[in-house]
């Protein structure tokens, strides 16, 4: 049994091995078999044939990521929601006040979050 | 679904208590208007956790107990460690009341609850008995934490301190989990007892070292100790002072509950390689008696060299979990007691220190060593108090250090074979200690002073100080006290599932 255990990890080296090597080999032989004649244009950023301008940087208003953390804790509720309804029945009245302390817990954050002025775009 | 019902949850009566103080508190403040003072949730939650402390005195009596197969077990440990996470936990509380920096306090309220959701999860640590619970209350404890070394969120060092801890918490986090994985792959169960029942029956002592290590890596992290100790002066130095003080002193009693529940339980029984196959936590003992040894020394030297106090006071700190280490690694019959012992006495004294830090702090807006000079001068009980806390970390006899140290030194000649080295470098690194804990006293009572005269101490503040002072005088001349409570808790006999 241990000794399934201990195998199982020789695959997971294969596959270290198979990462590690295959980009390697991949681009080692890519250069020996490719013509190579640089040029002014190949050297530019590759944006999908449109000509690239101004800075790669670019800046986000950072209100999005907590808006994003707020979608996040709701699209989690949904993902444990759902299939609770789903087998409601069979669950009965302690899912039930499992699901009621979670979704107070939840609903607690978002107060919070109303509170501290997350939802406002200022 | 029955053992949900039937359960008995009033065993839990303390965990409720500050997760209901937690919750209301959170809303309390939310609810406030914001130029209401923050200060009386505080005071609040320093109740609570109060009361939940007379709650677990009032369950010290009853035999061991648990709810669904062992996740949360009251045995005698939990409600020792409890104990002393909660005296700590109310105590840095009372720190957060008095919290005045100099940018203003804009958020009190999430220091209060966030640090009441952080004892919460101290609390569940020292009485799970799964791998599963343990890890959730862990995360809970080190994410709530992440969250207090940051609240100055406008002092660059705070900011720091919260983005450094994060790092070094979420891979000691990883590291600890791959070692859990390989635990649960051995043995199928998460079950702390399972484990130890099934790890009688395998022979498999190189994958189980593995596992030891990666576990005591995970711990160490979160214990500070020698090499994983780095992280710990810069988060002391940027965190406000109330939560430096919850770092040091409830963080460390929680890191060790860890500590004897995790590598205790599972590794106690589970066979070594070798023709003599005894206990694989006993072969391992070398090694945790080098790392016992390397945080003593290094925490002491470097303590040398601070001017800031909680820096000072952090190095002291990875001294002291060098010394409770040590305890650790002598694994004589009374290890558990002789370390409740010392962080009892290491939370009063720790945090009695903190508590006159933090007024310093507040006060003049820096936490470098001349903050103390002359304090004799013009505040000669304050003085005489932080003389007593330096004096106990020191180990000086009629203080509480003393007696705990004195513990852990006997656990580790009385053992056989005795660990003399140890309690060689343990002397030897005591005496070290001297040099910057009479330093500060000679700051304190003969220097002349170049600041301006302090304020009065807030009540908070006082009620903490006089607390811990009592405490630390009650156990040095009266060591009976804490003896008897130890006699309560049966020496721990029910701590192995």
């Amino acid at each position: 049994m241990s000794n399934i255990y201990a195998n199982s990890y020789l695959i997971i080296f294969v596959f270290l091995c198979l990462g590690v090597l295959l980009p390697i080999g991949a681009l080692t032989a890519g250069r020996w078999l490719r013509p190579h004649v640089p040029s002014d244009a190949k050297a530019t950023t590759y944006e999908s044939g449109n000509n690239p301008f101004h800075d790669s940087r670019v800046q986000f208003q950072v209100r999005y990521y907590l808006f994003a953390l707020l979608f996040v804790i709701f699209d989690i509720e949904t993902v444990f929601l759902y299939p609770w309804a789903v087998v409601y029945d069979q669950l009965g009245l302690f899912a039930l006040v499992e699901m009621i302390i979670f979704i107070v817990l939840l609903a607690i954050g978002l107060i919070y979050a109303w509170k501290k002025k997350v939802l406002r775009w200022m | 679904m029955n053992d949900v019902w039937q359960s008995d949850w009033s065993m839990m009566a303390p965990e409720w208590i500050v997760l209901a103080a937690a919750i209301a508190l959170l809303v309390m403040d939310l609810a406030l208007p914001s130029d209401r003072s923050r200060r009386p949730l505080a005071w609040g939650a320093a109740a609570a956790a109060a009361l939940a402390m007379i709650a677990t005195a009032a369950m010290i009596p009853a035999g061991s107990a648990s709810i669904l197969h062992d996740t949360f077990r009251l045995d005698a440990f939990a409600k020792a460690f409890k104990f002393i996470l909660l005296a700590g936990g109310a105590l840095a509380l009372l720190l957060v009341a008095e919290w005045a920096p100099k940018e203003g306090s804009p958020h009190r309220g999430e220091f209060v609850y966030m640090m009441l959701f952080a004892l919460l999860g101290a609390m569940m640590m020292a009485s799970s008995g799964d791998l599963l619970t343990l890890f959730v209350s862990l995360e809970l404890l080190s994410v709530s934490s992440y969250i207090l070394a940051g609240l100055r969120k406008t002092a660059p060092a705070s900011n720091e301190a919260a983005l450094k801890y994060v790092i070094n918490g979420g891979i000691a986090t990883a590291i600890m989990l791959f070692g859990m994985s390989y635990v649960f792959g051995l043995t199928g169960t998460t079950n702390l007892g399972g484990i130890a029942r099934r790890l009688q029956e395998t022979n498999e002592p190189y994958m189980l070292a593995l596992a030891f290590l990666l576990l005591l890596i995970g711990v160490s992290f979160k214990l500070a100790t020698v090499p994983f100790h780095m992280w710990a002066p810069d988060v002391y130095e940027g965190a406000p002072v109330p939560a430096t003080a919850f770092f040091a002193v409830v963080s460390k009693t929680a890191g060790f509950a860890l500590l004897l529940r995790l590598l205790v339980t599972i590794f106690a029984a589970a066979p070594s390689e070798g023709r003599d196959p005894s206990s694989l936590l006993l072969s391992m003992q070398p090694i945790i008696t080098v790392l016992a040894g390397l945080t003593m020394i290094i925490g002491s030297v470097v303590a040398l060299r601070q001017r800031s106090l909680k820096r000072l006071l952090a190095y002291s700190g990875i001294a002291h979990a060098g010394y409770l280490l040590a305890g650790f690694a002598a694994m004589s019959w009374a290890m558990i007691d002789s370390l409740w012992m010392y962080l009892l006495v290491y939370t009063l004294m720790n945090i009695g220190a903190f508590a006159i830090i933090a007024h310093i702090v507040n006060e003049t807006g820096s936490d470098d060593l001349d903050g103390l000079a002359g304090l004799y001068r013009h505040r000669p009980f304050l003085a005489a108090a932080l003389g007593l806390f330096l004096l106990s970390l020191a180990g000086i006899p009629g203080t509480a250090g003393f007696i705990a140290k004195l513990h852990i030194f006997i656990g580790l000649v009385v053992t056989e074979p005795g660990h003399y080295v140890l309690a060689a470098v343990m002397a030897i690194t005591t005496v070290i200690s001297y040099v910057y804990y009479f330093n500060l006293i000679v700051q304190l009572f003969f220097r002349p002073t170049f600041t301006a005269p302090l304020g009065r101490l807030p009540a908070g503040l006082s009620t903490a100080v006089v607390l811990c002072a009592l405490g630390t005088l009650a156990i040095g001349w009266a060591p009976g006290l804490a003896y008897d409570m130890l006699a309560q808790f049966g020496h721990f006999g029910d701590f192995l599932p």
